[in-house]
């Protein structure tokens, strides 16, 4: 049955005179209401005649009770204004309207509701707010809460009152009339303290649940659909079986600022959203330049001793690239913009427009900038212009307006061909796409999306990922496109992440000096026994690509750092996680290189170039490394650690987060960004987010 | 006395007997078109209005034009008819919908099997599928009349329509299905 088909039915129906309603059921009705609503009014006029009066001297002290008083309830919450009706338990028990039987129930609807407003009131320190409520929309204290809506009338006095008359009233629910229930009366008026009312604990309780539920979203907004790669955290190997590590380095910072964002939502980010090595990239070291320009960058290998685990050693390989001085290179950026319906939100669409609006800044006139978005199709919205034509630009991008279906591919295909047509030769020619990664028309399988990425790549157009939003993130499928479109891929979570990557950084993610650049460790069994690699789980290489120049991986901008961070266990300490083995045999002591723990190798290519050029440098057993890079060093060694905990402690034993707090505190350097400060706070929001 | 639905109702909340009156012959109509949806017989949808009319009496005090009346409306219909549906004890097959007259009893006979089945698929499903196909509300606004998220009133729609369309309509011949 289709959606028309049941609509057509809803309208048939609807046609036929049963649809219509009866003009004495009308009536019927009207005179009911009526009756209620002077019930109502009379209740109101009695209240008032109370008032004045001030008869019960019980009465009269509640009534002069300021409800601040009370501590927990009213005064301290903003509720709603109390209409003027009754507010006498005592009217409502003497009065004989029959009307009045809806108090009874709702004082036994009113004691259940008690127990759900006790439930709403812990679940915030439980965690979860949002879920926890979304569940409690379901359950039956909810329902008790929409129930006792026709009780709104009914006043109780205090919180505590209800929980001491809970019993009866239970009891009276099934009851016909007023006797038992008029017990719980002479204590409400002993009691003199006054308090959240029932009506205002109903309030307060639906404001709770439908906090986030009801308020109607004016944005489009999605939970629960990010999208992230399950990977299994590298395993510690045994050097006599599996010496050589490879893997291609990564530039990318998605996964901090994803992180980050969980973290500030109070909520721990899912484990496979946490990217050890980006994590650890995210932040700027202050690496020694590279000497000169033949070597684009520079490689610096630190070993300390490994803070969570005892006995353990941290091999740290930095990299640092050079910076560009004199002219950058001419760019041809050409903007690809998702304005599909997932887009409209303020962490979208509009964080789009001000991220472009910054990258602006940094371009020179004769640079070019081109626009295209697509949503159910795919269009160019700015032909290729010059960024001098700056006012141009920015109308182009002021008339973006997000919505309906995601032709990503189909948006792809346009911005390769628009980069092409204006290819600038020894210049920079980028695709930037910027989306919540959302493609669901066209071609939507990412092998071939990734395929097609692939073959541009050899065009010389390069592309970078720009991710936007959470809620229906797909950060799989952004990964897959950067990594294979030569480029990086930042999350961008608020307009300060935007000054970072696209005015800070702006550099480093235009113009690449460095590409496929490759790391390989031998660790030298006579001086190791054991290692592993701490993230880079998806840059993983057979040992054999690491000669094969067809192999792609990772580029370096200018002035980008790169941090790989090992961890080992030197031989004879028991500090390993695999027993000593009974027949294997041990490695020869005595053999040459007793002093080196292992060889590092670096293979890059210029840009441009296809052959691959390679780095080697011994790792030393001694460690003279200055202050200033050992405070680097540690520093990424927090965020490491941090990263772990996020991914659940496997190997960081007893260390914990105000372990990361402690090195990290104190090795924050300059810090000129106050990145460093920021992930102090967020090691303490993770701490309070883990307690819960 | 205005016509302004905004002025009626103030007036009704402040407790202008006429103006009370007013609002309930405005709305009545609605009131019980969409009472009938949820209810299997003419009666019920006529009781299940009325309490909602007396409802509206005793709480009209409390809407705080934070929504559309409508809205607010809907959602007290709702609360009136899931109150009624809980009163009584379940329907039997039996009680099958009656048609008042002999011309209409096809779709109502039909409509009221395909909402009883997505009655079952869970709470809120028929609320959802009323609201949304009959009332032609959007799913933001049927979202704050049922006071969950949009997105769960997209998924219990995207539910509604999977699982229809596995249902062989009926009529159809069972055995050509199974070949």
């Amino acid at each position: 049955m289709q959606d028309d088909e049941l609509k057509h039915l809803f309208a048939r129906v609807d046609a036929t005179p049963d649809a219509t309603p009866d003009e004495d059921a009308r009536r019927r009705a009207r005179e009911a209401a009526l009756q209620a609503f002077d019930a109502v009014q009379l209740e109101n006029a009695a209240e008032n005649t109370v008032q004045n009066a001030a008869v019960g001297t019980g009465e009269q002290e509640r009534k002069k009770t300021a409800p601040g008083d009370q501590g927990f309830a009213a005064g301290a919450r903003p509720t709603p204004d109390k209409p003027s009706i009754g507010r006498s338990i005592m009217n409502v028990l003497s009065a004989h309207n029959p009307a009045q039987r809806w108090f009874i129930s709702g004082l036994a609807s009113a004691a259940v509701l008690v127990l759900g407003v006790f439930i709403v009131l812990q679940v915030p320190q439980r965690g979860g707010l949002e879920g926890s409520l979304g569940g409690l929309a379901d359950s039956d204290a909810y329902d008790e809460i929409l129930r006792s809506e026709r009780s709104l009338e009914l006043r109780q006095d205090s919180l505590e009152e209800v929980i001491v008359t809970a019993p009866s009233a239970f009891a009276a629910e099934d009851m016909e009339m007023s006797a038992e229930v008029a017990a719980p009366a002479p204590q409400a008026s002993r009691m003199s303290q006054p308090a959240l009312t029932i009506e205002e604990a109903v309030i307060t309780a639906r404001r709770k649940v439908s906090a986030d539920d009801a308020s109607p979203p004016p944005y489009y907004q999605d939970t629960g659909r990010d999208k992230f790669e399950a990977t299994e955290t590298n395993p510690v190997k045994r050097v006599g079986e599996e010496p050589v590590s490879t893997f291609s380095i990564d530039v990318d910072t998605a996964a901090y600022s994803f992180v980050r964002r969980q973290l500030n939502h109070g909520v721990l980010p899912q484990k496979d959203a946490v990217r050890l090595e980006e994590m650890v990239n995210y932040f700027p070291y202050d690496y020694p330049l590279p000497e000169d320009r033949s070597r684009p960058f520079s490689t610096n290998v630190t070993v300390t001793d490994s803070p969570w685990k005892p006995g353990n050693k941290l091999v740290h390989i930095g990299i640092q690239g050079y910076e560009l001085d004199g002219a950058q290179p001419r760019a041809n950026l050409v903007f690809l913009l998702d304005v599909s319906g997932s887009m409209n939100s303020p962490d979208k669409l509009p964080l789009v427009k001000q991220s472009m609006h910054l990258l602006l800044s940094r371009l020179q006139p004769t640079d070019t900038v081109s626009m295209v978005v697509y949503a159910g199709a795919a269009g160019t919205v700015l032909e290729p212009t010059p960024a001098s034509e700056k006012q141009k630009i920015l109308d182009a991008l002021g008339r973006l307006q997000a919505g309906g279906s995601t032709a990503g591919a189909q948006g792809i295909q346009r911005a390769y061909e628009l980069a092409e047509a204006n290819f600038i030769e020894d210049g920079v020619n980028r695709v930037i796409l910027a989306t919540d990664g959302d493609f669901n028309v066209g071609i939507t399988d990412r092998e071939a999306l990734q395929d097609f990425v692939e073959r541009k790549r050899e065009s010389g157009v390069f592309l970078s990922v720009l991710g936007f939003g959470q809620g229906n993130y797909n950060d799989a499928l952004m990964q897959v496109l950067a990594q294979n479109g030569n480029g990086v891929a930042a999350y961008i979570d608020t307009l300060g992440e935007a000054q970072k990557v696209l005015v800070d950084e702006a550099t480093s993610s235009l113009f690449p000096i460095a590409r496929d650049v490759k790391i390989q460790v031998e660790f030298n069994p006579a001086t190791v026994s054991e290692y592993r690699l701490l993230g880079y789980e998806t840059r993983l290489l057979a040992e054999e690509d690491f000669n094969n120049d067809a192999v792609d991986a990772g580029d370096i901008g200018a002035g980008h750092s790169v941090t790989a961070i090992y961890e080992m266990t030197p031989a004879g300490s028991d500090s390993g996680v695999f027993s000593a083995s009974r027949y294997r045999e041990q490695a020869e002591a005595g053999d040459a290189r007793g002093d080196e723990y292992g060889f590092l190798r670096l293979r890059y290519k210029l840009p441009g170039e296809d052959k691959s050029r390679l780095i080697e440098q011994p790792i030393p057993l001694r460690d003279d490394s200055t202050p200033a890079l050992r405070r680097e060093v540690d520093f990424a060694t927090a965020v490491a650690g941090f990263a772990q905990l996020l991914e659940g402690g496997k190997y960081t034993g007893e260390w914990g987060y105000q372990d990361v707090l402690r090195l990290a505190q104190a090795s924050r350097g300059d810090d000129p960004y106050g990145y460093r400060a920021e992930f102090v706070q967020l090691v303490r929001k993770a701490e309070v987010a883990d307690a819960m | 006395m205005t016509t302004d639905p905004e002025d009626i109702i103030r007036r009704a909340q402040a407790g202008d007997r006429d103006a009370f009156s007013r609002l309930v012959d405005d709305h009545y109509a609605t009131m019980y078109r969409f009472a009938r949806r949820f209810c299997s017989s003419r009666e019920d949808a006529e009781d299940v209005t009325q309490q909602a009319c007396i409802k509206l009496a005793r709480s009209i005090g409390q809407f705080r034009f934070e929504s559309a009346f409508s809205t607010w409306l809907y959602r007290l219909v709702i609360n009136c008819a899931r109150d009624w549906q809980r009163a009584r004890p379940p329907v039997r097959e039996s009680e099958a919908p009656e048609p008042a007259a002999a011309d209409s009893a096809e779709p109502a006979v039909m409509l009221a099997q395909v909402l009883a089945q997505v009655a079952a698929m869970g709470e809120g499903y028929r609320e959802t599928v009323v609201l949304v196909l009959a009332e032609g509300l959007t799913h933001a606004e049927a979202a704050d009349v049922l006071q969950v998220k949009e997105s769960t009133v997209s998924w219990r729609l995207h539910e509604i329509r999977k699982r229809l369309a596995q249902q062989v309509p009926p009529g159809v011949d069972v055995c050509k299905t199974t070949n």
